[in-house]
């Protein structure tokens, strides 16, 4: 096999996606390939990203078609969930002892279906880190939301109108809130995480006194508001989504607030203003304070 | 048609109704204050004339009303005096409404003049028309236009929003003055659930959220799917930009959805439903809750409604601001609280919904159609239309055009009509396009004008019915700028869930950007293509099966201004930031030196009475001395070279 008349097997410590490339390389100049990896699944941290620096290549698209290649590839043998004990020997001669951790699963009948994960009672348990556990919150904080809570508590779906609640009292959502009631009720705090983020009405830093929403709908930008939005951004210095440094004003684009007719429209606080042009931008900010 | 016969009850609230509608000692003044309404001063307007009639005048009672449609003469106001027609004031600002008010004091109405006016008012839940006078009307009043030969509303035909402009949406009682409930009462005292379902399959009636899918059949499916619980949605959640008929109706006739979802319940074996608003529609969800309320403290919703075994509840939900949500399987995910993604279909929502139950999910404008169809019955309602399309459909047609509003017109109506209806297009422009259903849909060029709307023909350009939403563009629309607009919109709002959607439409995005920017390259278009044609493939929910449509729709129609961005680098339409610029027209420049006071980046140089010019390096394009220079000179010029 090679010139050095040494033959035999390679060992790549690590699945990460260097590790998933050497394998792959190696096994397809011909070597049978041992890919070692200490988690349960080869993949490593590019499965985690959404873009690879600094192409803005999506990352899971690269891994995917690598991983797929990985597990098919007959000359490549994945041993996951192990750890090397001891490497003794010398090149093209090395004897490896590895310990391969329990994983409670017959791995020749799973079909990575996924329900075990899903049904496993250990998963529902909410984690906090310790200094976590005690959330400490400001009386009058703990008067509103434990209100809120009351109100909604034995009510089915009632995470979005709490969130809704929380939103509309604070104008954002404070993170310590979102602790308390992760473990109030009982609900993974990446799960509230996830809805919080989600929408374009919360918000998980403070917002200014007064919300400046810019319709950004068809109609309003066939007449314009493409104009106004950079008017109103160079009039307070900030972007769209940004705070002013003195709490007055958020700029937030909205994707249409059914003004459409008075096109281009601009909603502050509740007031709107139809047909708005540059040139009045002054006045109208003029009359927030 | 047979007569509804009603419960001595409803015909009680109906009198009591009547007597606000048209009341016999009083005048009634009604203002319209839906949200745009308000946007436009209709709120200055309704206070004054609180004022006055609460310090002097007992003769007059002022009512807010919802939107007659009409956006772009808000605020609208009508005055109906006994025996006279109703006529109605357009553009009333504060100045005239004090017209008006002192004219209407003494007596003097007709000396006014008045926009057009109503001698009598379509009943359609009854197929009646009521006449309002007698026929013997001042001069004044006499020489006002019919409300029927105004082009605005000449062609429209009133269905689903029959009652939006013309009655109080917080008083109940005037909702079943026109009508209301009646059909609820037939359906419960006259037909078991089979019947109500045959009626709307016989109708014809398509899902007005945009996928038009035939009601009657989504309602027999629902019905037979086996479950002892059954949901209701009705689907507010009006995302598609450019569009906001639900809105209006929401303000301006909430009565009318939850009649036509109790009518659904009642068929479909439901107990409960959830309606889904936009927190973007702040007045709609106060306006639809206090309709819940009041139709709870009148027995037509709660346990044992008329009487029977029948029981049903309504809950809003409320949405915060995802385009998604729209999107009937992840509507269903926000209700219960998860991450709004859609799911793979099927199990469809009507096997398998909100909590796993059957749920049966409509659009505001279908279910408000639904009480029509069963008090005229379903023949009666599949006469109007085309063959496969029936009924009539609202429209926002906004955008450059010079009657902005709500219209509702049949079904199969040309293209060109709705743009006479719209009054033709503002500032002498040329009319280029015409864009419907919203970032799903698509644009239809000139060429299209006499193309029937309906929901095939649109498919056959290349566009969708989506909700509903008509934007005009005239020539100084780029087309494609406008392709960009939809690709940053949907790349914000696809939820990430199916890499192509997610991937696509973001590398779609970026290249129709780079076009804009003068940066366009040779192959960019057919990238664009083949892009385009994979988000469509390979995306699991509609957001992503639809999301190329504007950009394929304007290569089809409009391929040229692609050309002339990307080869001589310049933009028709003088839209395009990077490829045009301002210039002073010498010739006409004035130097009055507005715009160089106005300009706030100190780009503009110039004295007194002498020639100015723009700094081309200092000019961040913001457009303030377009606007700032005066008419008399129009000397700023926007300009778009061609780059070799």
């Amino acid at each position: 096999m090679s010139d050095n008349g040494k033959i035999g097997a390679a060992l790549v410590v690590g699945g990460g996606i260097g590790g998933i490339q050497a394998a792959l390389d190696l096994a397809d100049s011909g070597f049978k390939v041992y890919l070692m990896e200490k988690k349960p699944s080869i993949g490593g941290i590019m499965a985690q990203l959404d873009k690879t620096f600094p192409t803005n290549d999506c990352s899971m698209c690269i891994l995917a078609p690598k991983l797929v290649s990985v597990a098919r590839h007959p000359n490549i043998e994945i041993i996951t969930n192990a750890e090397i004990e001891e490497v003794s020997g010398e090149a093209g001669d090395f004897l490896v002892t590895m310990r391969k951790k329990p994983r409670y699963v017959d791995l020749e009948k799973c079909t990575g279906c996924g329900i075990c994960v899903q049904n496993c009672p250990v998963r529902q348990i909410v984690y906090l880190d310790e200094e976590e556990e005690h959330i400490e919150l400001r009386p009058e904080d703990r008067t509103i939301i434990e209100e809120i809570l009351r109100e909604y508590q034995t009510k089915k779906g009632n995470l979005m109108p709490i969130l809704q609640k929380i939103n509309k009292h604070y104008n954002y959502l404070p993170i310590g809130l979102l602790r308390y009631i992760a473990s109030e009720m009982k609900i993974p705090l990446n799960q509230i995480y996830s809805i919080a983020t989600f929408y374009n009405a919360f918000s998980l830093v403070p917002k200014g006194r007064h919300t400046i929403a810019i319709c950004r709908g068809t109609a309003c930008h066939v007449r314009g508001s493409m104009r106004i939005l950079e008017r109103i951004e160079q009039e307070l210095g900030i972007s769209d989504g940004g705070t002013t440094d003195d709490l007055r004003f958020t700029i937030q684009t909205v994707r249409c607030i059914g003004c459409c007719s008075i096109a281009p429209a601009v909603r502050i606080d509740g007031d709107t203003y139809g047909n708005v042009k540059t040139n009045q931008i002054f006045d109208i900010l003029r009359k927030y304070k | 048609m047979r007569e509804i016969r009603a419960s001595r009850l409803l015909d009680d609230i109906r009198n009591e109704g009547l007597a606000s509608l048209y009341p016999k000692e009083r005048i009634r003044i009604t203002v319209g204050m839906a949200s745009c309404g308000l946007a436009t001063g209709a709120d200055v307007v309704y206070k004054y004339l609180n004022e006055i009639v609460a310090d002097s005048d007992d003769h007059i009672s002022v009512v807010p009303v919802g939107c007659i449609g009409f956006c772009q003469r808000e605020p609208l106001l009508e005055v109906l005096i006994p025996n006279l027609p109703r006529i109605a004031f357009a553009n009333v600002g504060s100045g005239k409404i004090k017209e008006i008010y002192n004219n209407l004091s003494v007596g003097k109405i007709g000396s006014i003049p008045a926009d057009w006016r109503y001698d009598e008012d379509d009943f359609v839940i009854f197929g009646k028309k009521r006449k309002i006078c007698d026929g013997t009307m001042p001069d004044g009043i006499k020489s006002t236009e019919l409300y029927g030969k105004i082009p605005f509303f000449k062609k429209q035909l009133k269905i689903a929003t029959r009652n939006c402009g013309y009655i109080n949406p917080e008083d109940i009682r005037e909702y079943v003055a026109r009508g209301g409930y009646y059909a609820l009462y037939k359906a419960l005292t006259e037909m078991v659930s089979q019947d109500i379902i045959e009626e709307v399959k016989k109708s014809g009636l398509r899902g007005r959220g945009g996928a038009g899918f035939p009601t009657g059949v989504k309602w027999e499916i629902c019905r037979k799917t086996k479950g002892n619980t059954k949901y209701l949605i009705c689907n507010a959640d009006e995302g598609d930009p450019g569009a906001y008929m639900d809105r209006s109706i929401l303000e301006g006739d909430p009565h009318s959805i939850i009649e036509g979802m109790l009518i659904g319940a009642y068929a479909i074996g439901a107990t409960e439903g959830h309606i889904y608003v936009r927190t973007e529609y702040p007045l709609a969800i106060e306006r639809f809750a206090k309709a819940i309320r009041e139709a709870e403290s009148y027995g037509f919703l709660g346990e044992n409604i008329f009487g029977k075994s029948f029981s049903f509840k309504i809950s809003i939900s409320q949405g915060a601001g995802a385009f998604i949500c729209g999107e009937e399987t992840s509507l269903i995910a926000s209700i219960e609280g998860r991450p709004p993604e859609p799911r793979l279909r099927p199990p469809f929502p009507v096997e398998s919904g909100v909590w796993d139950k059957p749920t049966n999910i409509n659009n505001v404008e279908t279910w408000s159609n639904i009480p029509v169809i069963i008090a005229r019955g379903g023949d009666w309602f599949a006469k109007i239309g085309t063959e496969k399309s029936k009924g009539t459909k609202v429209f926002s047609l906004v955008g450059k055009i010079k009657n902005t509003g709500l219209i509702e017109v049949p079904m199969g109506i040309k293209l060109e009509e709705i743009l006479e209806i719209g009054g033709g297009i503002p500032d002498d422009r040329r009319f280029k396009a015409i864009q419907t259903g919203g970032p799903s849909g698509g644009c239809i060029p000139q060429e299209l004008i006499n193309l029937p709307v309906d929901y095939e023909k649109l498919g056959e350009v290349g566009s969708i019915m989506g909700s509903g939403g008509m934007i005009v563009m005239d020539d100084h629309t780029c087309m494609v700028d406008v392709a960009k607009y939809f690709l940053e919109f949907l790349k914000d709002e696809s939820c990430g869930k199916c890499t192509s959607c997610r991937e696509g439409i973001q590398q779609m995005y970026e290249i129709v950007k780079r076009i804009t920017e003068g940066e366009g390259e040779h192959g960019d278009i057919k990238l664009l293509e083949n892009l385009g044609n994979v988000v469509q493939t390979a995306s699991m929910c509609g957001l992503g099966q639809t999301a190329a449509n504007p950009v394929l729709s304007t290569l089809r129609y409009f391929r040229d201004e692609y050309n002339s961005h990307i080869q001589e680098r310049r933009c028709p339409a003088l839209v395009c930031k990077a490829l045009t610029s301002y210039v002073i027209d010498s010739d006409l420049c004035g130097g009055c030196t507005i715009c160089a006071k106005n300009c706030p980046s100190q780009a503009i140089s110039g004295e007194l009475k002498k020639v100015h010019k723009i700094n081309q390096k200092k000019c961040t394009k913001c457009g303030i001395c377009f606007t700032s220079c005066p008419p008399k000179f129009k000397a700023v010029k926007i300009v778009s070279p061609v780059v070799k």
